[in-house]
Order: C-alpha cells, then sequence, then structure tokens
C-alpha cells in the first residue's frame, strides 16, 4: 500500500524528475549551464513559443489541435512592419501612431483567423487540423506577397522593440510577458465560466452541448486566443530580429504542442493544465539551452525534437493507463 | 443435426444473466428467439456466438462438444452470426464484401473475373438477382441485409444466427428479408432469429423460444401459439407496484406540443403536459420516442410544429434556450451524452447549471457550485468516493443519479427522462423513481420513455402511446395490465376500456 503509494508520487511527478535529472546532467558537462544568466537566457528565448504554448493548451483542452500557429507569427510581424513602413510614408503620419494601427490590424486579422477556424471547423465538421493546415499555408503565403518575398528590416519603433529585447532589472521582458500571460490563462481556466465550459466541450461535446454549452463560442474563443497569443509571439520576434520575414516561425507549432503535451494535456481533449504547460515549457527552454551549449549539430537537433514530441505524446496516454493500475 | 445447450449459466458481477439454460435447436426450422429487454436473450446469442464463455453447463452440435476461444472460432466450427449494425463496407462491390479478406487470386493477384462468377452464382443460389459488382451503398438496406446474409451463408454455416436483422429496414423491406430467411430452410442448417417484433415470428419463424429473467421459459410452435400466448409466456405474473397516490396532476398546463413533426423519426405529434404529472411514453424501439423527446429540447432540430411553453410559442428550439425556459432532459445514452465520464463528480453536477453559477458574466462562483454538487449527492443519495473522483469510477446508478443531479440544480420546471433505468440496478431504479414523484409532489412536470412497460406502469399517471413515429392514443395505467400494454404498443391499437379519458383528454390535440 505505502509502496503504490510511492509510485504513484513518482508518476504524478515524473516529468520534473526528469526535468530534474536532465538539469543536473546538463550542470555537470557544462557548469556555465547553471548561472543566472543562462537561465534568463533560457526564459528569455523559449517565452515566445511559452505564450503561444498557453493558447495551444486551450486549444488542446478543447478536443482540437492548431497547426497554424507558425504563420500567424510570420503575418503579425509583416503586417506590423509593413504598415510601420508605408503609412508614415504615405501619409506622414508619425511612426508611433502607425505602429498602433499596425497592431491593431494584426490582432484584428488574429481574431478573424480564429473566428474562421472556429467557424470551419464546427459548421462544416471539418478536422481542425486540415483546417489549420490550409490557414497555415494561405497565411505564409500571404505574408510573402506582402513582404514581397524579403524581410522588412529595421521599420519598427524603438518602443516596439523593448518587448522582445527590453529588460526589468536583470530580467528579460518577454519572460515577463510569458508570465502575465500565463497567469491569465490560469485564470481563465480555472475561475471563469468559459474555462469551465472549454473543459467541458473537450471532455464530451455533445454533454456539454446537451447541458446548454455553446459549442461554437467556446471552440472560437480558443482558437482566437491562441492566434492572438501568436501575434503576440511574432511581435516579440520581430522585435528580438529587428525585422518580420514571410519564413518566421516555421516549424514552431513542433515545439509548442510537445511543450504543452510534456505538461500534461491530454491529446484526446477534455484534460489539462495551464500549471503543467509552463513546466512543459521550461523543459523544452532547457533541451534546446542544453543541445546550443553542447553544440548539438542542428539536424541531430531536428532528430531529438521529433523523439521528444513522440515520447511525449506516448508518454501521455501511457501514463493515465499506470497511473490507474495503481489505484 | 441439432444444437444443444445444457444446464447454461452465465454469471456476471452482481447478477446472473442466464440460469439453468437447456434448449434443444434442430436444423431445417427457424427459431424465434424472444424475451423483454435483460432477459438473457443476448447473452444467448452471445455465448453460441463465442463471443463470452458460459459460467456454468455447455454447449454441444449433435454429440460433440462445442468449446470455442473467440468468436473467430464459433465462426470456423459453424456458427455463423449476422449482427444488427451491419458489418458491410458501403464504398466496396457486393462481391468484395462477400469475399472480404478472402478474394480468389491468381498468380498472387486478385482474381477480379472469379470474384464475379463466385458472388453471382453464389447469390444465384440464394434466389436474389443482385449484380456483383455494384458498390454496397447504392443497394437498398434490405438488400444490403441480404448480402450480409448471403455473406454469411458463403461460409457454409451450420448454425445461424441473425439478430434483429430488420431493426434497420423500412415496412415495405421486412417482408422482403423475411420471405428471403424462409427461403434458407431447405438447407441443413439451424436459424435462430432474434427478434421484438412478434408479428415477424409469424411469418418467418416454425418456433418460438422465450426467455425470461434468465431462465427458459419454453419452446411453441407458431402454429399453436397466437400473440396472447407469447405475451404471457415473456411477460408472465407481473406484480406491477403502484405509483404513492398524493401526487396530484394540477390542472394547469405547462407545456403544450402541436403538430410537432421530424420525418421520418415523429409525424403530427400533438399532447399536452400538466404541472406535477408524470406522463409516459411507451413503444417500440424505433417508434420515435426519443427522437421526440431531443426534438422537444432542442437537442435535434424538427422541421414543422410547434412547441408552448410558459405562454411562449416556439417553432425552434435549442438546448440552451430549453434550459432557460426550465426543461432539463437526462439523455438515453448516458455515457456518451448525459456525463462527461473522465470529469469530477462535483464538475458533472454542475454543468447544465453554470448560467447560474457565474458571477458578473465571466468569474465562477466556487461556493456555490460546491454548494449544488453536495446539495444533489446528499439529496439525491448518490454514493461516492468523493466529489473530485471522475465520474467513470461510479456504478451505472450513481452515475444516473449525477445525470438527474446535474439537471435538478438547474431548477426545472419540467424533466424528460429517457430510459433512465437502462444498466442500473433494482435498487437504483426505485430510487430514480422515488426522485420522479419527490419532483412531482413539487410541481414538477416529466415526460418519462422507458422500454420496461411495468416502469411505465408503475411511475406514470398517463402513458402515449407511440408507433412509426406517430401518437396513437393514451392509456390509462391504473387499469391496463402489462400485456394489454405490449399489444398496444405492437399493434398500434388501443381497447376503449383502457383508454385514458378524463378532462385532460380534449386538450390534446387541440392547437
Amino acid at each position: 500500500m505505502a509502496r503504490n503509494k510511492w509510485k504513484r508520487m513518482l508518476l504524478d511527478h515524473i516529468i520534473e524528475l526528469l526535468l530534474l535529472l536532465i538539469i543536473i546532467a546538463l550542470w555537470a558537462a557544462k557548469p556555465s549551464f547553471m548561472t543566472l544568466q543562462n537561465w534568463l537566457n533560457i526564459f528569455k528565448s523559449v517565452a515566445l513559443k511559452g505564450v503561444i504554448a498557453c493558447g495551444m493548451t486551450m486549444v488542446i483542452i478543447s478536443g482540437q489541435i492548431d497547426l497554424s500557429i507558425g504563420s500567424v507569427v510570420a503575418i503579425s510581424g509583416v503586417v506590423t512592419s509593413y504598415i510601420c513602413d508605408i503609412l508614415p510614408r504615405a501619409t506622414g503620419m508619425g511612426l508611433t501612431a502607425a505602429c498602433i494601427i499596425g497592431i491593431i490590424a494584426a490582432a484584428l486579422l488574429a481574431i478573424a483567423i480564429g473566428v474562421f477556424h472556429g467557424f470551419a471547423q464546427q459548421k462544416f465538421g471539418m478536422p481542425s487540423f486540415i483546417v489549420t493546415l490550409s490557414t497555415q499555408l494561405f497565411l505564409y503565403g500571404l505574408a510573402g506577397i506582402i513582404c514581397n518575398g524579403f524581410p522588412i528590416t529595421n521599420k519598427l519603433p524603438g518602443w516596439f522593440n523593448l518587448i522582445g529585447t527590453g529588460r526589468l532589472g536583470v530580467v528579460p521582458v518577454p519572460a515577463i510577458i510569458l508570465i502575465i500571460v500565463f497567469l491569465i490563462c490560469l485564470f481563465f481556466m480555472n475561475y471563469t465560466h468559459i474555462g469551465r465550459s472549454i473543459y467541458a466541450v473537450g471532455g464530451n461535446q455533445e454533454a456539454a452541448r446537451l447541458s446548454g454549452i455553446n459549442v461554437t463560442r467556446t471552440k472560437i474563443f480558443c482558437f482566437a486566443a491562441t492566434a492572438l497569443l501568436a501575434t503576440l509571439g511574432g511581435f516579440m520576434n520581430s522585435a528580438q530580429v529587428l525585422s518580420a520575414s514571410f519564413s518566421f516561425g516555421k516549424g514552431w507549432e513542433t515545439d509548442v504542442i510537445s511543450s504543452v503535451v510534456i505538461g500534461g494535456t491530454s491529446m484526446t481533449g477534455g484534460i489539462g493544465k495551464i500549471r503543467g504547460t509552463l513546466l512543459g515549457i521550461v523543459f523544452l527552454g532547457v533541451i534546446i539551452n542544453g543541445m546550443t551549449l553542447l553544440d548539438v549539430s542542428v539536424y541531430m537537433q531536428y532528430i531529438i525534437r521529433g523523439v521528444l514530441l513522440f515520447s511525449s505524446v506516448l508518454l501521455s496516454i501511457f501514463l493515465p493507463k499506470l497511473k490507474q493500475k495503481l489505484l | 443435426m441439432q444444437l444443444i445447450a445444457k444446464n447454461i449459466v452465465k454469471d456476471y458481477p452482481g447478477c446472473r444473466a442466464l440460469d439453468d439454460v437447456s434448449i434443444a435447436l434442430h436444423s431445417g426450422r427457424v427459431y424465434g428467439l424472444i424475451g423483454k429487454n435483460g432477459s438473457g436473450k443476448s447473452t444467448l446469442v452471445k455465448l453460441f456466438a463465442g463471443v463470452i464463455r458460459p459460467t456454468a453447463g455447455e454447449l454441444y452440435m449433435d454429440d460433440q462438444k462445442l468449446l470455442f476461444r473467440d468468436p473467430n472460432d464459433a465462426h470456423e466450427k459453424g456458427i455463423v452470426t449476422v449482427y444488427q449494425e451491419m458489418s458491410l463496407v458501403p464504398g466496396l462491390s457486393v462481391a468484395e464484401n462477400i469475399f472480404l479478406n478472402r478474394m480468389p487470386k491468381k498468380n498472387g493477384r486478385i482474381n477480379w473475373r472469379a470474384a464475379y462468377k463466385e458472388a453471382k452464382d453464389l447469390l444465384k443460389t440464394m434466389g436474389v438477382e443482385i449484380d456483383p459488382r455494384e458498390p454496397v451503398s447504392t443497394l437498398s438496406m434490405w438488400q444490403r441485409q441480404i448480402v450480409e446474409i448471403t455473406k454469411a451463408m458463403s461460409f457454409h454455416p451450420k448454425v445461424l444466427l441473425l439478430d434483429e436483422p430488420t431493426s434497420a429496414l423500412a415496412q415495405n423491406e421486412v417482408r422482403n428479408l423475411l420471405e428471403f430467411v424462409k427461403s434458407l430452410k431447405d438447407r441443413d442448417i439451424v436459424i435462430i432469429y432474434i427478434t421484438h417484433k412478434l408479428q415477424e415470428l409469424h411469418i418467418v419463424a416454425d418456433e418460438v423460444a422465450v426467455l425470461r429473467d434468465g431462465h427458459f421459459i419454453g419452446k411453441a410452435s407458431m402454429d399453436e401459439i397466437d400473440h396472447k400466448g407469447i405475451v404471457n409466456m415473456m411477460f408472465g405474473e407481473v406484480s406491477i407496484r403502484s405509483r404513492p397516490k398524493d401526487i396530484a396532476v394540477r390542472a394547469e398546463t405547462v407545456l403544450r406540443v402541436n403538430h410537432l413533426s421530424r420525418p421520418p423519426h415523429y409525424n403530427d405529434v400533438s399532447f399536452a403536459l400538466r404541472k406535477g404529472e408524470v406522463l409516459g411514453i411507451a413503444g417500440m424501439l424505433g417508434a420515435g420516442r426519443t427522437e421526440l423527446l431531443r426534438g422537444i429540447f432542442g437537442a435535434d432540430p424538427f422541421s414543422a410544429g410547434s412547441i408552448e411553453l410558459n405562454g411562449h410559442v416556439l417553432t425552434r428550439t435549442n438546448p440552451a434556450k430549453m434550459i432557460a425556459q426550465g426543461i432539463g432532459l437526462t439523455p438515453e445514452d448516458r455515457k456518451n451524452e448525459g456525463l462527461i465520464a473522465i470529469h469530477s463528480i462535483k464538475d458533472n453536477l454542475c454543468y447544465a447549471s453554470m448560467r447560474q453559477t457565474v458571477i458578473g458574466g465571466i468569474l465562477e462562483d466556487k461556493p456555490k457550485r460546491s454548494r449544488l454538487a453536495e446539495k444533489q449527492v446528499k439529496e439525491l443519495q448518490i454514493l461516492i468516493p468523493g466529489m473530485d473522483a471522475p465520474c467513470s469510477s461510479l456504478s451505472g446508478g450513481n452515475q444516473q443519479k449525477v445525470v438527474v443531479g446535474n439537471w435538478l440544480n438547474t431548477q426545472p420546471e419540467i424533466m424528460f427522462y429517457d430510459e433512465p433505468s437502462r444498466g442500473i440496478d433494482v435498487n437504483a431504479k426505485q430510487q430514480i423513481f422515488e426522485i420522479m414523484w419527490a419532483q412531482a409532489r413539487k410541481g414538477i412536470s416529466t415526460l418519462f420513455v422507458s422500454s420496461e412497460l411495468e416502469e411505465l406502469l408503475e411511475v406514470c399517471h398517463r402513458i402515449l402511446i407511440m408507433k412509426e413515429g406517430a401518437v396513437v392514443g393514451q392509456v390509462n395505467p391504473d387499469v391496463c395490465t402489462i400485456n394489454e400494454l405490449y399489444s398496444c404498443c405492437m399493434s398500434g391499437v388501443i381497447p376503449h376500456s383502457i383508454t385514458f379519458a378524463e378532462s385532460g383528454a380534449e386538450d390534446i390535440g387541440k392547437e
């Protein structure tokens, strides 16, 4: 009995334990890993995908998936930079005003994308994986047309770039943004009507509908929140590299989905925690950082990410079964 | 050839599904196997088909003892089952379906010419004209069922089990299929025909075998027994408990359904429900009862007619709107529609009442949710390991109580119960009825759909009879026996002596 309890504890915290082991191993291999500077770097670099992962957690809990986030990252940067470039020249408007218009335009576009995803999935009964894959292609193409195939560099105002490169004391601004987004999502999922609806829709859509929950609205909320957070990620990304291009954000969905699943969210919907996703993000950040420190080749990094995605989903399938056995 | 079951016992945890069943079936005859819900007929069929094994007792084919490892083993030993959910692949041709996984081959490639020829010959020996090249999706339902049976016959079975083969068929198709089944009698096989439609037995069967509460009641030749005789064998002597006398129906009408239609499920249905009334809906499977409830509740759209509720006339509904109007529905399929089984008991008790536990449209009122959940656990006496345990950890009866509690938390004025006693034990069943009565005393009206006729007689003030999508009349449960009720459901004819007639009756069907 006591042994089972111990085993359960182990299974409940297996990701934390694994993370701890990886951290110790990296520390042993590269003492520079365990410095404040490096940890701040980890948070700074992972914050971009992290904010998107918070949205993705909602989408996956609602029983759907969003593969379009990378393209939303690209188009949000491109749209904002493009407006910052064109508007002042065409109208003589100040850069700050143009940038604000650019931000609003990108945000409205994100909401439109989210509404489209939710609507197409629910009303036409299309798998969200196809709907969002289509948008992904569409948006990358659209972003390419807007920037004419070339990166738009150095068009954003200096204050905008702070969200990517600024620091508050020693803490990078992106890390602060991640924490704020995390707290807001945590609040939404745990303390609001809409959060409860998201769990219900993902847990059993028909039962949720018969209980009077508006399934379409719930799904639209998740997709729109994710697109908005991907837009925020795109802003931070553009601000960090002082540029915007249609090729930004490519492949981010893999890392984002990995971190959500590592955090214990079930791909079948209805089960998951935003808190877990934060852990998943840190896990991902440590692995990426470790690979860089250890000079792992780009190709090897791809392989490791692939294995990570596969094994995290595999774990999420077998862990609940193992736990049930111990009950 | 003979198929013999000797002293078969099958135990499930907590219940004995078959108790000392012995039966001998001869080849060249069609046996109708019947019994009401829970009589054990599907358990017996599963035993024959090798899906489950008996707890005690033996099966024989002539003197050879039968022991099945699994359904495939039973299939190889000559016992072939045609299930009511068809197992054909719609996109493939008739020939491919018949020879699925065993297409004739030549030099390692599929020999299409041989496949079509063999299929055509096979269909011809069955006496039907179906083109083997035709995709199954273009065939009518009864033709598909014949392809299914032809496929089964191509294995040269010794025993053919037909599990409700007409359940998916339209009325005019049934006759064609029954004639076809009759034509199979010339072969040296035992045909077991499982159905709940007595009128089919008179056409197709030579003998009828009746099960009741896990016991084999007896066999009778169809020439020597009439409907009434069979019904008596099915139900035996049933003592119907009566509902408490203190539940009074008030004069006020709370719900009026006017000419509601959703072809082909239900057509031109009109009735009125009074305050505090428990109104039952009886009918055979497929009569449109569940669809009607779902239509009124707004779970599925109806195509014509209207619903009168609280002075509003509604021509379009949806669940959210009906919940706001004070209606609740415990769905037929508890696991897939009534509960979110992976979520906690507390959550499941609060989903339908979510609108009432919200502060300022956004925030959740957590203390109120806890209060609501605890209230139902206490009042409905739900046995739980803890509020946060998943619903999947509960027994069927307690799960059903959670579903009911979820709805009672919305403080409904009208409750719809669709097969609330399905898959729950006798005690829990009685408790569910007590809940219904307790609510009725408070003036809550109830619509109650059940396939268990004795339940309807026990619980209801009045019972509507549905047949083929229409309400054909209403019965007074106080003067009606279970056999009479069963006959009403089957024939759609309600004798004057048991017709419900009181001041409420004139409301029915009026605009």
